[in-house]
């Protein structure tokens, strides 16, 4: 059972992995919206509520399938995970999830300093948000990529390829409250829990099934298969506003992120790296653009922040 | 400039690095104009308006001051321009960051194909396919979770690096 809600995961991640590899932004979420977009049409077109098998992709006839077929053997321990208001731990069960999968595809680089330090400066930050009470955690793992991920609950990992382009904490502070923000925001979960409700409210789930973790995840799991193509920038440009206000409210120099968006913007479009950000995401000018219009007059006067790049933990390769 | 993510500018970082002021290091580097904005005497929104922007204009970056940046304008017609705009208002890199231009600076400095990370460090990326095999691995987690630190661990280290909080209200999004 464990294996099976793993593998689910996965399918969750892989998009997860797709979306942020385009960018430091974590955007499975919004994608997942695009999902739930695409499937309250289907409802609304009349085929959904009339006759919800046709509005059933194979996968969720497949989930249904099994569900039913398990229905007398289910865990009766087995608790529904709470769509409709989870819990805070049920948000950091399902952070957890997914963030020990990308660990297991990418482990934390062995650097107990380097751990702690980003753990240091994340957590700082996070004290700014809204959800400082959150039990934060912050990783730096083996991957190549520029890439960054958050998940619900307080998980955010960066990739030590990206971690090897900064040059200063307030550049790192930056990048860390945009995941932050992700996370503050909820906008993976309240994409997640709009893929459930429309299910829900399509038939696709019965009382019995929606008890049933498993069929729950499939639904995430196809989800994200599904809006891999797809993404909604605006939940990518509110996490940059509120990534850069952090990092400001923290004492950091405020230009920490657009510094990164700078740099990530000037990547030549054919580097491997940047292929998929720039073909399915809002391009870093975009977002400095629209990062500059929102901010107007409000950076101007702003006391100086601190970037101490003295104390940037740096990696020794 | 400081932070190089291509790892193509990775010469003129160096060079910039040597002759960096402390606080950016981004002194002569071209950069365009993200949308038209007021050229100021000083780094301030009322000061007096010394010229404008268009939007593409290239400028030669001079220097950062907080939320500002002092620009040459570089208009072939008419005459040059300095100026401090807002720093978002600007991109580093010139007009034309096309393939094209960044690909013969490649060759010019014998990084042609070598650019990529992946290559470089000899660490694998993240790839779909990676994820897809994927196991939940139970012994990182614990790892990660064993850095987890309490809001007062961040004060004290905020503290020991000077950092003092600054009150700042959220931007509403923008057109």
């Amino acid at each position: 059972m464990h294996n099976i809600k793993h593998k689910l995961l996965i399918g969750l991640m892989v998009s997860a992995g797709l979306f942020s590899m385009q960018s430091i932004a974590f955007d499975f979420g919004k994608a997942l919206e695009d999902a739930a977009k695409q499937k309250i049409d289907e409802v609304k077109n009349g085929s959904g509520a009339t006759n919800p098998e046709q509005a059933k992709t194979p996968v969720e006839i497949d989930a249904a399938k099994n569900a039913a077929e398990s229905g007398a053997t289910v865990v009766p321990d087995e608790k529904a995970f709470n769509w409709k208001n989870p819990s805070t731990a049920e948000e950091i069960a399902l952070g957890r999830e997914i963030t020990g999968s990308i660990l297991g595809a990418a482990p934390l680089v062995k650097d107990v300093k380097l751990q702690q330090y980003v753990n240091k400066v994340g957590r700082w930050v996070a004290n700014q948000s809204e959800r400082s009470d959150l039990p934060w955690k912050f990783g730096v793992i083996e991957s190549s990529d520029l890439n960054a991920f958050a998940a619900p609950g307080g998980y955010v990992l960066i990739t030590k390829g990206l971690y090897q382009q900064l040059s200063n904490e307030a550049q790192l502070a930056g990048i860390l409250g945009h995941e932050i923000a992700h996370i503050v925001q909820k906008h993976q979960l309240k994409v997640l829990q709009k893929q459930q409700l429309v299910n829900i409210g399509a038939g696709l789930i019965t009382d019995k099934f929606s008890k049933d973790n498993k069929l729950a995840k499939k639904a995430i799991g196809s989800g994200a298969e599904i809006s891999a193509r797809s993404l909604d920038k605006e939940a990518e440009y509110e996490a940059d506003r509120m990534g850069v206000v952090l990092a400001a409210r923290a004492g950091y120099d405020a230009f920490g992120l657009p510094e990164v968006l700078q740099a990530i913007g000037q990547t030549n479009k054919t580097d491997n790296s940047v292929a998929l950000l720039f073909k399915t995401h809002p391009h870093p000018d975009e977002r400095l653009t629209k990062l500059g219009n929102s901010a107007g007059s409000k950076l101007d006067n702003l006391k100086a922040g601190k970037t101490l790049e003295d104390r940037f933990y740096r990696l020794k390769n | 400039m400081k932070i190089d993510l291509n790892k193509k500018n990775y010469l003129r970082a160096l060079l910039l690095i040597s002759l960096a002021s402390p606080i950016f290091g981004i002194g002569g580097e071209a950069g365009t104009a993200l949308k038209a904005d007021t050229l100021r005497l000083t780094p301030f929104a009322d000061a007096k308006s010394v010229g404008s922007l268009s939007k593409n204009d290239a400028v030669d970056i001079l220097a950062k001051k907080g939320a500002w940046l002092q620009v040459t304008t570089q208009k072939s017609a008419g005459k040059k321009s300095t100026g401090w705009v807002r720093l978002l208002s600007v991109k580093r890199g010139g007009v034309s960051s096309s393939n094209q231009v960044k690909g013969l600076a490649d060759v010019a400095s014998g990084r042609a194909g070598t650019g990529k990370v992946v290559s470089t460090t000899g660490i694998r990326g993240l790839s779909a396919e990676e994820l897809q095999t994927a196991q939940f691995n139970e012994t990182e987690m614990k790892k990660l979770e064993s850095y987890t630190l309490t809001p007062k661990d961040g004060q004290k280290f905020a503290a020991a690096g000077g950092l003092i909080t600054s009150p700042l209200t959220y931007f509403k999004g923008a057109q």
